[in-house]
C-alpha cells in the first residue's frame, strides 16, 4: 500500500491544478502590469502557495522543488526582479490565408484565365450561362447550365445541370482542378439572373431540359467560324470567350 | 412520349400499391438508400419501381456501386416505353425480392477529384445473387462510381455514364 505521505508522493492530478492554479496565477500578474504599473515587487516565480514542496536553497538563495517545474508554455514572459514595464502593442495579426490562396491559384492557374472567367467582371460567366466542362481524362464533356458558382478562393467551384436520357444530372466541379482541361461559355443568359442560386431550376416549372441542342448548334457555329478562319481556333476563342487553358 | 416518360423520377406512388406506406413528409425521392426507399428499376428486367429491403454489406445506406436486396413493387408493363424486346420482358413479378445495384442516387456523391454527381432520383439494376445483370438492356444514365467498384457489366450495358 502506497502510504507514504503527501511531502513526497503527490498524485498525478495534482500537476493539473498546479498548472492551472500556476496559469491562474500569471494571467493575475499580467493584468497588474496593466493597472498598477510597478509599484509593487512581483513575488518569485509563480510556484504554488503550499509550502510543502518549495525548499530554500539555503547557499544560493534559490528555491528547490521536489518536482520538475516547467517552463509556462507561451505565457508572458515576466521577470519578477526587473520593475515591470507597459507591454508594448503587438503589431496587427496578419491573416495567412488569403497570400497562401493566391499562391495556391497562382500555381494552378498561372495564366489567369480561370480566375478571370469567374471574376465579377462583365464579360465573366455568371450564373444562369450555359457552360461546358472538358476533362482531362477524355471522356464526354459535360455541359449545362449554371446554378450557382461557390466562390471560395482555390475551393472555387461551379454547380452545372443539365438533363441526360431525361433524368436531371447535376455535377460540381472546382475550377481549379488540372483534371478540368477547359470551361467555356456556351450561352449567356438574356438577362442578367436576379438570384445567386438558381435551385429553382430544379423545379419542373423552370427546369431547361437539355442543353444538348444549344450545344450542338454552338458547335456548328464555331466549326464555320474556324474552318473561315483558315485554321487556329482564334474565332471560337472570341465567341465563346473559352477558358480554353492547359 | 407520354407525360410519364418525361418524369421518370417521380414514381407513381398511387397505383403501385403502396400508396398507405408512403411517408407523408416526403415530397421528393429519398436521398440515401436504405430501408423502404424506392427506386426505379431501369433494365428490362420487367420491374419498374422497387423497394429497398436491405442493403448487403455494413453500411447504414448505400450509394452508387453499392448492392442492395429489393422487393418489386411495381411491374412495368409489357409495351412500356424504350423496352421494346417483350421477350425478354417480365422476367420479374411484383412480389419478388431481388438483389439489385444502385447506378444513380438523389444524393452526391464526391469524387476523388472534387468533383460531385448527384441525379434527380434514384435508380438501380437488377442483378441475381452471381452478381449477372437480369436484364439485358439498360435504358438510362449510369453513374461513373460503377467503375470503381468493378460493376463493369452494367457500365457496358448502359447508354451512358455521368
Amino acid at each position: 500500500m502506497n502510504v507514504s505521505p503527501l511531502f513526497f508522493r503527490r498524485p498525478l492530478g495534482c500537476l493539473k491544478t498546479t498548472s492551472l492554479r500556476q496559469a491562474a496565477r500569471q494571467q493575475k500578474v499580467f493584468r497588474r502590469t496593466l493597472a498598477t504599473a510597478a509599484t509593487e515587487q512581483q513575488q518569485p516565480a509563480s510556484f504554488s502557495d503550499h509550502n510543502f514542496y518549495r525548499i530554500t536553497d539555503k547557499k544560493t538563495k534559490k528555491i528547490r522543488t521536489a518536482f520538475a517545474i516547467y517552463e509556462p508554455l507561451a505565457a508572458p514572459e515576466v521577470t519578477p526582479s526587473t520593475p515591470l514595464k507597459a507591454l508594448p502593442l503587438k503589431p496587427p495579426h496578419h491573416d495567412p490565408m488569403p497570400a497562401l490562396q493566391a499562391a495556391q491559384i497562382a500555381r494552378m492557374d498561372p495564366t489567369g484565365a480561370r480566375t478571370a472567367l469567374f471574376a465579377k467582371t462583365r464579360g465573366a460567366a455568371r450564373v444562369g450561362d450555359v457552360l461546358m466542362v472538358t476533362h482531362r481524362r477524355g471522356g464526354e464533356p459535360f455541359a449545362g447550365v449554371c446554378l450557382s458558382i461557390r466562390r471560395a478562393g482555390i475551393d472555387t467551384a461551379i454547380l452545372l445541370r443539365n438533363h441526360m436520357a431525361k433524368v436531371g444530372v447535376e455535377m460540381w466541379y472546382k475550377i481549379y482542378n488540372k483534371n478540368v482541361a477547359g470551361i467555356e461559355i456556351v450561352k449567356r443568359r438574356a438577362k442578367r439572373a436576379r438570384r445567386a442560386r438558381l435551385t429553382y431550376m430544379r423545379k419542373p416549372k423552370h427546369d431547361m431540359g437539355s442543353v444538348d441542342s444549344i450545344v450542338f448548334a454552338w458547335r456548328k457555329t464555331r466549326k464555320v467560324l474556324t474552318t473561315r478562319g483558315g485554321g487556329g481556333n482564334k474565332g471560337a476563342a472570341q465567341k465563346g470567350a473559352a477558358a480554353k487553358k492547359k | 412520349m407520354p407525360q410519364e416518360a418525361c418524369m421518370p423520377f417521380i414514381p407513381d406512388w398511387e397505383s403501385c400499391g403502396k400508396a398507405s406506406r408512403r411517408p407523408s413528409n416526403l415530397s421528393t425521392p429519398a436521398k440515401m438508400i436504405q430501408l423502404k426507399t424506392m427506386l426505379n428499376c431501369i433494365d428490362n428486367s420487367g420491374a419498374a419501381i422497387v423497394e429497398c429491403v436491405m442493403v448487403v454489406g455494413q453500411k447504414r445506406h448505400a450509394s452508387i456501386g453499392d448492392r442492395i436486396v429489393c422487393v418489386v413493387q411495381k411491374q412495368r408493363s409489357a409495351n412500356a416505353e424504350g423496352m421494346a424486346s417483350s421477350s425478354a420482358a417480365n422476367k420479374v413479378k411484383r412480389g419478388d425480392i431481388r438483389h439489385a445495384v444502385v447506378v444513380r442516387t438523389r444524393q452526391k456523391v464526391t469524387r476523388r477529384d472534387g468533383s460531385c454527381v448527384r441525379f434527380d432520383d434514384n435508380a438501380c439494376v437488377l442483378i441475381n445473387k452471381a452478381g449477372d445483370p437480369v436484364g439485358s438492356r439498360i435504358n438510362g444514365i449510369v453513374g461513373q462510381e460503377l467503375r470503381k467498384k468493378k460493376w463493369s457489366k452494367i457500365l457496358s450495358m448502359a447508354p451512358m455514364q455521368a
